[in-house]
């Protein structure tokens, strides 16, 4: 019987009842028994009946048949779906998700099928909102004194305090072009020193890591990998409700692979897995050290990867020795058996991939512990080949795009501020004057924001992000905001949190209704098309920023960038010669056409293969061509839990229907059903005994920073000791930590000390 | 003379409102009737229709549905419903022990049971349990909007829209099987963990019928509806698994309509058997007593049915209510009032003692048809020795206090004082009993009214405490009445009256609100 299904319930009950026959009368159809009395037809019936919609949709309702279809990447998470638009007059009335693109193959989570709605929502910023002083209501005018208003102000600031003294928090939500004309414009036209984007929030360990590893910021596979793996590790990644459409791709894997997933929850994806180590918060690193030194003391290595692609392996193993079994068993909570077992898998299987995300990434030593995974991926040769890789998923549906082009932490195109020789190529490249170019790195988020707290961060401007919901020690950035001598918000909504506080507001159009390219998780450019109308007078943030150019008086400058496409010619010849060129993409057609091309890709004469992965050849980028060893002596995590606070608060994603700050996804009344409505933590069964909480009761959750209400959902599936709390509450990030890691400054958000209270 | 120059913002503003995606791009899709994702839902649809005897049923694989809910937002596009409108659902299964704890994300649709409940309720035959395929069809444009079916399925299936005054549920996109298509649900799923599959229906029938046999933990016993869905896992369910809204006590929709049609109604036959007692032992008791009490108790009725059509969503179509007289205590409870109303309006003027009892005799049945409606939903807060004796209850209470009321206004006559002062000591009677019953039914049994009191769901207003100060004031009122005279007995016996009203509305909003409605597993705090 093993291996058929069984029916769930009770059905194996040994009573069997013998067949009823079913009286006729309640089957048959009594159409033809009161001809007058029923109605089968009508306006009401019509509504639903379902008609050809050609385009290879299958059927439609017939209000919803489309004249014609067109394909865009999805603008939630960096998963990068194809979504097929049904246009009636250019117009989308609805989405399917695209059935040959090669990323999502005719699949999408909840939110790419409500991506319309949101651009319907009645809180749209329709029009320039102004504030005369700060306590007073944001008011309408129009874009000319709204632009005016932007440039004398920030100009009157810099005047007073110098050109770093403004500053802007950018976005992974926006196209490569924007992000790109933003940068361009903050740093070489407007004097701007301080940029940096919420990306921090997520990708910046991913990026750091990659750099000091391999030599660039390179993720090296292609999703295929998740269904050539035998052997799939996924660390601090709950894929299957924060990354639906990748864990398909993992249903889609023929090779019956062993899934480990390393996280303290049972989360869904951990159900899931075949094996699931729900270590102690926090000691991921120690474990991934712990793994090495099995490895090591087996001789379970790839010797001859090792010797010729790599350097300090020798070094890496020495300090590997005193993560022994005992001692990692210790610090992880995890079995020494456990530990053998995960380390034998990994033996065992010839195409063995690791997979990490914000778990890994949102940690205060978080840059080390993706480097443990990268060692691990090199140790034992499991890079450059199908189904293998040390790969960060990245969040947002542009986060790779803003890696690369948001010339904020690098120059554009992947390059350093730092390097005179970058400095001059991409002064060449855009002909603009070298001297624009600052000769310093940014400041990251949090600098930025410690920066208006030491006086040196004046004006603020704020694109497409929530920083007063989203930032780690939420109830600091909103002190710190009253601060500012003057804050832009420049979003879709005029209701988020952050565009509340602001002095000026600018209304953006959203995904859907512009023009330009993402980048997803796997290096692939995918485009966005315009298929809706931006409400009001809401312009495109591409636009918003060309007339920003004009009234700051350096339109000159940009003469050239006057369309996405137009700039995105720029931004392929600032890729010439790095390890991201992507010179052979001919134009949007070529992208539209090849559904999406992965970077590098250099030769415009041919089309690409649709998966590619990187380092096939063994070749890393840095100037030896080999991959680093990096380690560190591992800390203690910064808030443990102690006598007054004697919980550890973890934060993630709720479900598959939200989205980070909610500023979208909330608008949706499909999406709401999907997740509870009001905000919840999760407490272990055991715990809740102990303070006498029930399911469904409130309680107040406090930490040494803040303090929310939430009704208590009581469950296995959180450790004791610990809870959790989805992060999409804007409560969430009262309570947490505001440590970051010390080498890519991203906050840590997965672990603080609180209490709780019964109310 | 200057014109006035177009600017940049101008510019960018009218090529903002340009939509250019269709002429820059040209449409990479063909033109195809072929639908291009039957690629991926080829194996999950049966290549034969049924064959008689068996009918289509969705088949969920708990092990592949890993939490993603596309399916609920692919119903909701792909069939173009209202924007708050779903069809399918998703719930949270939870337990498991410290060592291996268990989740699990259960995808819930409508079940197309071989034995529908709605299909059984539906007072005007707008559902159809398809003779084909047997997937229970909602005729749309038959429906009046009473909602029976939403209170009759047992799986929270059918959804009224306010807007469009109908319920709507979902299909089985029959008209996209019927093309070879898979249902919208199927077609989303990104694992494939939904199928169609082709069941015989004396399976389902000999499944479901096992004592205790659901579909999942936590859903309704199945030998009720014979839903026809299978969820199958290879990892067996922890026994102690639950919904994640197991503990959650959410209000139920009060009903207001319902709320006054039940208490009017009871009230009339309650007036109705009054009279027919009185005019009984009483025969020399006054014309215009008999007369009052009767047209007292025709003004409930009708006030009461006058009601009951606000609670439709389409009353135009009421009339068609006799059409389900045979399955639908709904249908009976409707003809049943309409014969009352005929025969206690023909009784004003006609002084019968014979036709007083038919309306009498009437007025209880119509009562018991009213409470069965209730007792064949099979909520556990609504059996049969709950309603019964609620609603029988409040019949002879009302009866009594609203006829103690009526003749002690009348009240000059000796044998008219006696039987006012009959009925006011029986409703004092029949009002402490139900009371009593009532506070111990809300203390002893595990109905959702008390995890209401627990979560403080009732905020500043508790109608508990103004249910024990009417009790109060009805009692006292009730018996000061008794033992005064004049105009100050029939205004103490009219307050009496009143309050027991009140409180009688309270007692059926109470009854609506806290009812237990089953459900498939629900999702966290929802």
């Amino acid at each position: 019987m093993s291996g058929i299904p069984d029916r769930v319930g009770r059905a194996s009950s040994p009573v069997r009842v013998a067949p009823r026959a079913i009286p006729e009368n309640r089957t048959n159809s009594r159409r033809d028994k009161y001809p007058a009395l029923r109605q089968f037809a009508g306006p009401l019936t019509e509504d639903l009946v379902l008609h050809p919609g050609s385009f290879g949709l299958g059927k439609v309702p017939a209000r919803l048949k489309p004249d014609a279809t067109t394909t865009l990447v999805c603008g939630f998470c960096s998963t990068g779906c194809g979504l097929n638009a049904h246009l009636r007059n250019a117009e989308a009335i609805n989405l399917t998700p695209t059935t040959d693109y090669p990323v999502n193959l005719g699949m999408a989570c909840p939110k790419g099928w409500e991506a319309l709605t949101p651009l319907k929502s009645p809180d749209r910023a329709i029009a320039p909102l102004v504030r005369s002083q700060r306590g007073a209501k944001l008011e309408p005018c129009d874009w000319e004194r709204a632009l005016v208003l932007f440039c004398e102000r920030f100009k009157e600031i810099q005047r007073k305090h110098g050109p770093a003294s403004v500053a802007w928090i950018g976005t992974g939500q926006i196209v490569n072009e924007e992000l790109a004309f933003l940068g361009a414009l903050g740093k070489f036209g407007m004097g701007l020193i301080h940029g940096d984007g919420n990306t921090r929030q997520c990708m910046a360990t991913a990026v750091t890591a990659y750099k000091e590893s391999f030599g660039f910021d390179a993720p090296p596979y292609t999703y295929a990998d998740f269904e050539e793996s035998d052997v799939i590790v996924l660390v601090g990644s709950n894929l299957c409700i924060a990354h639906p459409i990748m864990w398909q791709r993992i249903m889609r894997n023929r090779h019956n692979p062993e899934i480990i997933v390393i996280d303290p929850r049972k989360t869904e994806t951990a159900m899931a897995a075949t094996q699931h180590y729900a270590l102690r918060p926090k000691s991921d690193l120690v474990l991934l050290y712990g793994i090495a030194n099995i490895l090591i003391s087996e001789g379970w290595l790839a010797n001859d990867y090792i010797a010729s692609n790599t350097r300090e392996f020798d070094a890496f193993a020495e300090f590997t020795n005193q993560f022994k079994p005992d001692y990692v068993s210790a610090a992880t909570g995890l079995s020494v058996a456990d530990l053998r077992k995960f380390a034998e898998t990994i033996y065992h299987g010839r195409r063995v991939s690791f997979w990490w995300t914000m778990g890994v990434n949102q940690g205060h030593e978080a840059t080390r512990t993706a480097q443990a995974i990268i060692n691990l991926a090199l140790m034992t040769g499991n890079i450059g080949r199908p189904g293998t890789g040390p790969n960060s998923i990245t969040g947002q549906c542009n986060a790779m795009g803003s890696r690369l082009f948001s010339n904020t932490t690098n120059l554009l195109g992947g390059h350093d501020f730092l390097n005179p020789a970058h400095r001059k190529k991409i002064a060449n490249t855009l002909c603009f004057p070298e001297s624009s170019f600052p000769a310093q790195d940014s400041w990251a988020y949090d600098q930025i924001i410690e920066g208006i707290d030491s006086g040196k961060i004046k004006g603020l401007w704020i694109i497409a992000t929530n920083t007063s919901h989203s930032w780690i020690h939420q109830n600091r950035f909103n002190q710190l905001a009253d601060k500012l001598e003057f804050l832009v918000v420049q979003d879709m909504y005029h209701t988020t949190e952050t565009a509340q506080r602001a002095d000026l507001v600018l209304p953006a159009a959203g995904w859907g209704e512009k023009e330009g390219t993402f980048i997803n998780s796997e290096r692939r450019f995918g485009l966005v098309k315009k298929v809706a109308r931006a409400p009001g007078q809401a312009l495109s943030d591409f636009n918003i920023f060309r007339l920003i150019a004009q009234y700051w008086g350096c339109g000159e400058m940009f003469a050239r960038w006057t369309s996405p496409e137009e700039v995105f010619r720029i931004l392929k010849e600032c890729s010439r010669g790095q390890p991201c060129d992507i010179t052979g993409i001919r134009d949007y057609h070529m992208i539209d056409e090849c559904g999406g091309i992965q970077w590098p890709w250099t030769s415009e004469n041919s089309s690409p293969a649709t998966e590619r992965r990187l380092f096939e050849d063994s070749k890393f980028f840095h100037a030896d061509g080999k991959a680093r060893f990096i380690f560190e002596q591992p800390r203690e995590m910064p808030e443990p839990p102690d006598s007054d606070f004697p919980f550890l608060l973890l934060t993630g994603r709720g479900s598959s229907a939200q989205w980070h700050t909610q500023t979208r996804t909330a608008k949706s009344d499909v999406l709401r059903k999907l997740y509870p409505k009001d905000p919840y933590v999760e407490i272990n069964e055991r715990d809740a005994l102990r303070l006498g909480i029930k399911s469904g009761e409130t309680v107040a959750v406090s930490s040494r920073r803040g303090r929310l209400e939430a009704r208590a959902f009581v469950t296995l599936t959180v450790q004791p000791g610990q809870v959790f709390v989805p992060m999409h509450f804007a409560a969430a990030n009262q309570l947490t930590f505001p440590a970051v890691d010390p080498y890519s400054r991203q906050p840590a958000y997965k672990a603080c000390a609180i209490r709780f209270e019964k109310i | 003379m200057t014109t006035p120059t177009r600017t940049l913002i101008d510019d960018l503003l009218a090529e903002q409102q340009q939509l250019t995606a269709v002429e820059r791009f040209s449409s990479r899709h063909e033109n195809s009737e072929l639908p291009a994702q039957a690629r991926y839902y080829r194996d999950l649809i049966p290549l034969d229709k049924p064959r008689p005897g068996e009918q289509y049923a969705f088949a969920v694989d708990l092990d592949a549905c890993t939490g993603c809910k596309a399916c609920v937002s692919a119903c909701h596009a792909l069939n173009g419903l209202d924007e708050d409108e779903t069809w399918r659902n998703v719930g949270l299964l939870n337990g498991g022990t410290e060592a291996e704890p268990y989740q699990q994300i259960v995808t819930t649709a409508c079940h197309h049971c071989v034995d529908p409940a709605c299909l059984n309720g539906c007072p005007v035959l707008a559902y159809e349990k398809d003779a084909d395929t047997g997937i229970v069809r909602h005729l749309d444009d038959q429906c009046i909007g009473c909602q029976y079916c939403v209170l009759k399925c047992p799986y929270d299936v059918p959804k009224y829209s306010a807007r469009r005054g109908i319920v709507r549920k979902c299909d089985m996109c029959h008209g996209r099987l019927a093309a070879g298509e898979a249902p919208a649900c199927v077609q989303a799923c990104p694992n494939g963990a939904i199928s169609i599959r082709v069941v015989a229906k004396a399976d389902i029938e000999r499944i479901s019928s096992a004592p205790g046999e659901q579909m999942v933990p936590g859903a309704f016993e199945s030998s009720y509806t014979k839903p026809a869905t299978a969820y199958t896992s290879r990892r067996p369910i922890p026994a102690n698994a639950r919904g994640s809204d197991s503990d959650a006590a959410r209000p139920e929709p009060a009903h207001w309509p319902l709320v006054w049609m039940l208490v009017l109604t009871q009230a009339a036959a309650g007036l109705f058997l009054s009279n027919w007692l009185a005019a009984i032992f009483k025969p020399q008791i006054s014309l215009a007593a008999g007369v009052l009490l009767t047209t007292t108790g025709f003004g409930f009725l009708l006030t009461g049915l006058a009601a009951s059509i606000l609670h439709l969503g389409r009353p135009l179509g009421a009339w068609r209510s006799f059409l389900g007289f045979r399955r639908s205590w709904m249908s009976r409870e409707i003809v049943a009032f309409g014969l009352l109303a005929l025969t206690a309006g023909a009784s004003i003027p006609f002084r019968s003692v014979a036709l007083n009892g038919a309306t009498a005799l009437l007025g209880f049945l119509s009562v018991f048809c009213s409470a069965m409606i209730y007792i064949d939903t099979r909520r556990t807060s609504w059996t049969a020795s709950l309603t019964f004796p609620k609603f029988f209850g409040s019949t002879l209470l009302l009866g009594s206090a609203a006829a103690a009321c009526i003749l002690s206004i009348l009240g000059r006559a000796e044998e008219t004082n006696s039987v006012a002062h009959a009925a006011a000591l029986s409703a004092a009677a029949i009002r402490t009993i139900l009371f009593l019953w009532e506070t111990r039914n809300r203390f002893r049994s595990p109905l959702q009214v008390n995890r209401f009191s627990e979560l403080n769901l009732f905020n500043s207003f508790n109608p508990f405490n103004l249910f024990n100060l009417l009790f109060a004031v009805s009692t006292i009122t009730g018996f000061l009445a008794i033992f005064s005279s004049g105009p100050i007995a029939s205004s103490l016996a009219f307050l009496s009256f009143v309050s027991t009203f009140i409180s009688q509305i309270i007692e059926r909003y109470l009854f609506f609100t806290t009812s237990t409605a089953p459900r498939m597993p629900g999702a966290v705090a929802q």
